[in-house]
């Protein structure tokens, strides 16, 4: 039946308002969206969009890490925990038994340094895959830019990611080895790991919206890529000569090995090997792109 | 004038639920097309809107009506930006404050402080602006100090009034609300009525979707009445409501059968309407007697049963009963199969569909023997009335009951001045 407590009230509404009619001026000067049928295109308008919203990418980010921070136990502490854990555990299975070169230190820091970026990396990506389904009530009730949350996503692991490095750095410190000016290349294969994590995770956060086998797809992909990556061996181990060509097919790679030996050995990037990772981020980064916005129009419907 | 929300051919498919929900499917369907060179069989979709056009100027408060399914909050959804058409255009001027569907898609975890923070950046809002409209939303939803506190531990009634003061607080050029008031007690809906008065006093474009038709009579100026995704009828919203409320009325005229009902020891067998000489009807004359008669099977012999005749106006729910056991009119014993006529003298009632009612209980009131439902819906018609469009809509937004009256005229001057 017609909701009876509030005829009443509607009544008393009513009878106590002048008519709705007479409105203020309307306003002429208010933007203007349109909005067409079809799909959605990573197009410069897309960007210029993303760019009106640059103040809730902050926003998200501080929910994530806010987020965080309330929920697990340990916290931020997590993404310190994981990297270290996971480094006592090659250290004392693989640095034991094998003979893999750590290029002359000891080998929990040498795999420490590839398991924080590591983690850095296959959190953010693992993170943006889920971005978009995990926000879906606030996909159904509100417009933003949706590739904010994939984002946001890479930002909030790159947060997470500076108390890894922290402890990278002490360990670092602690073996002996002195800072030097080659620190200060760090945030070169950092955006290298950071567009690579993005492109992937525009990608498949997207496709993990329509198709439920895409999250059991990413964990085996991570698990190859931390085999094929130099992350509990190093670059040395590739020959020579195929090196430039493995650093260009896997964009982390280089940028996991960079971040080592600029650390510990106080060695440069390689500008042939970066900028062709760069290259192939932006590559990724751009597809990843294109392939989200071509699928955001549909999220509403399906999460 | 330009307008604050334009439709212009807007239509919108959802994919059935054939679509492929695994990559590994689509993958090999897509292979499977290009393979072929042609295209496979094209996938059933649901046609949501179907062709849809119209305006609300700035300034209107505007509704959408329609039955459950009809397209109306896909329309909003499509009008926020939410979802996309398929086809055709959407023109949106403004800011858009939009409530949709139940739940605020608040984050649980984040205190009701940092969500309205987190809004009122989505909405386009400085951080200065939301602050300084803080204590306002915070007063409206009515949850004082458990702003501070995260929203999983709030009801579902403090996340819907804090979503509503957000929505209604933070500036909105156009507003958007939902069928979602209707979650809210009384109280908090008086406010939410007035509030929304308010905004489109000064200016705002307010878009309201709701099947409370009195709220939607006292707000909105303008309605559209979509059925099965195309809009039906477009203008003033008391004639919408009327329309939509008769169409409601105009499905059970023809789908409500011959009025039969199963009760547990009473069965109606059917329901027929008799006018004063007795002939069957199927609609009745306004202030001419109408005759209901039930033709029941009893199951065992009733002793003195207590049956019931209501009449129903959906608006308002049972206006007039004839009850045995007010009248005492019951009848020593009902057994097999028979007829029980309820006659009302004459129906003081204004054109429009109605509805029979009927229950029963068992001796003295005791125990159901029927259980009160609708038999049928039933037209009143109005010879008298020269059948202009005023007067029909002034009929159906009036109340149903037309008791004798008549106007006499006095003067204070006194005859002979």
């Amino acid at each position: 039946m017609i909701g009876q407590d509030t005829s009443t009230l509607v009544a008393e509404v009513r009878q106590g308002r002048p008519p709705l009619v007479e409105a203020a001026a309307p306003d002429l000067d208010l933007a203007l969206v349109e909005i067409h049928g079809g799909r959605g295109r990573a197009d410069l308008e897309a960007l210029r969009e993303l760019w009106r919203f640059r103040e809730v990418v902050g926003a998200f980010v501080k929910r994530q890490v806010l987020v965080k921070y309330k929920q697990a136990f340990v916290g931020i502490g997590w993404a310190v925990v994981q990297p270290i854990v996971g480094a006592l555990l090659f250290a004392l299975f693989l640095g034991r038994f094998t003979h893999i070169g750590s290029e002359g230190v000891p080998y929990v820091v040498f795999v420490l340094a590839g398991t924080s970026s590591w983690s850095f990396f296959s959190g953010a990506t693992s993170n943006s895959m889920e971005s978009v389904v995990r926000d879906q009530t606030l996909l159904r009730k509100v417009y933003f830019p949706r590739e904010i949350l994939p984002l946001t996503a890479v930002l909030a692991a790159l947060v997470d990611f500076a108390p890894a490095l922290g402890t990278v750095v002490a360990a670092t410190l602690l073996t002996g080895i002195a800072p030097a000016l080659t620190w200060l290349a760090l945030p070169l294969p950092l955006l290298l790991l950071t567009l690579t994590a993005l492109g992937i995770g525009l990608a498949i956060s997207g496709l993990n919206v329509y198709y439920r086998d895409v999250r059991y797809l990413l964990p085996f992909l991570i698990q190859l890529g931390l085999f094929s990556s130099p992350v509990i061996f190093s670059l040395d181990v590739v020959p020579e000569r195929w090196r430039l060509l493995y650093g260009a097919i896997n964009p982390a790679a280089s940028a996991i090995d960079d971040m080592r030996r600029l650390l510990i050995h106080h060695t440069w990037p390689q500008p042939g090997m970066n900028a062709l990772a760069l290259a192939w981020a932006l590559l990724l980064v751009a597809g990843g792109y294109w392939l989200f916005k071509r699928l955001e129009r549909g999220f509403a419907d399906r999460v | 004038m330009a307008a604050a929300v334009e439709f212009e051919n807007v239509t919108k498919h959802y994919r059935g639920a054939t679509a492929p929900t695994v990559l590994r499917e689509e993958l090999a369907h897509r292979t499977a097309r290009l393979l072929r060179r042609e295209g496979t069989a094209r996938r059933p979709v649901v046609r949501a809107l179907d062709g849809v056009s119209f305006e609300i100027p700035q300034g209107e408060s505007f509704a959408i009506l329609g039955a459950n399914g009809a397209g109306k909050t896909t329309a909003l959804k499509l009008a926020t930006r939410i979802a996309y058409p398929t086809t055709g255009t959407i023109r949106v001027r403004g800011r858009v404050g939009a409530l949709i569907e139940v739940g605020t898609g608040m984050h649980p975890e984040l205190t009701g402080r940092e969500n309205v923070a987190l809004y009122g950046r989505i909405l386009g809002l400085g951080r200065r602006d939301v602050e300084a409209r803080f204590d306002e939303i915070v007063e409206f939803a009515g949850i004082g100090a458990a702003i501070d506190q995260p929203v999983k531990q709030y009801s579902s009634g403090m996340q819907l009034r804090l979503g509503f003061s957000v929505a209604a607080h933070l500036e909105p050029d156009v507003l958007i609300v939902d069928e979602a008031i209707a979650v809210g007690d009384a109280g908090f809906q008086y406010r939410c009525v007035e509030r929304m008065a308010r905004l489109v006093r000064e200016g705002r474009t307010l878009v309201f979707v709701s099947h409370n038709t009195s709220a939607v009579e006292t707000l909105c100026q303008r309605a559209i009445l979509l059925r099965g995704g195309r809009v039906a009828l477009d203008g003033p919203a008391p004639e919408v409501v009327a329309a939509y409320l008769d169409s409601f009325a105009e499905e059970r005229l023809g789908g409500d059968g011959d009025g039969a009902a199963a009760g547990t020891h009473l069965e109606i067998l059917r329901t027929t309407l008799h006018d004063g000489a007795g002939r069957e009807v199927a609609e009745v004359r306004s202030g001419e007697a109408l005759t209901v008669r039930l033709h029941y099977r009893a199951r065992a012999p009733l002793a003195h049963p207590i049956v019931n005749v209501g009449l129903v106006d959906p608006r308002i729910g049972c206006f007039s009963i004839a009850s045995m056991l007010r009248d005492g009119g019951s009848p020593e014993v009902l057994a097999g199969e028979g007829t029980i006529d309820c006659t009302f003298a004459a129906l003081p009632l204004l054109p429009r569909a109605y509805e029979i009612w009927a229950g029963g209980r068992g001796e003295r009131g005791f125990g159901a023997i029927l259980e009160w439902q609708r038999l049928r819906t039933f037209r009143v018609v109005d010879p008298r009335e020269r059948a202009g469009k005023g007067s029909v809509s002034v009929a159906m937004n009036s109340a149903p009951v037309e008791i004798p009256y008549r106007w006499t005229f006095g003067s204070r001057d006194g005859d002979g001045a």
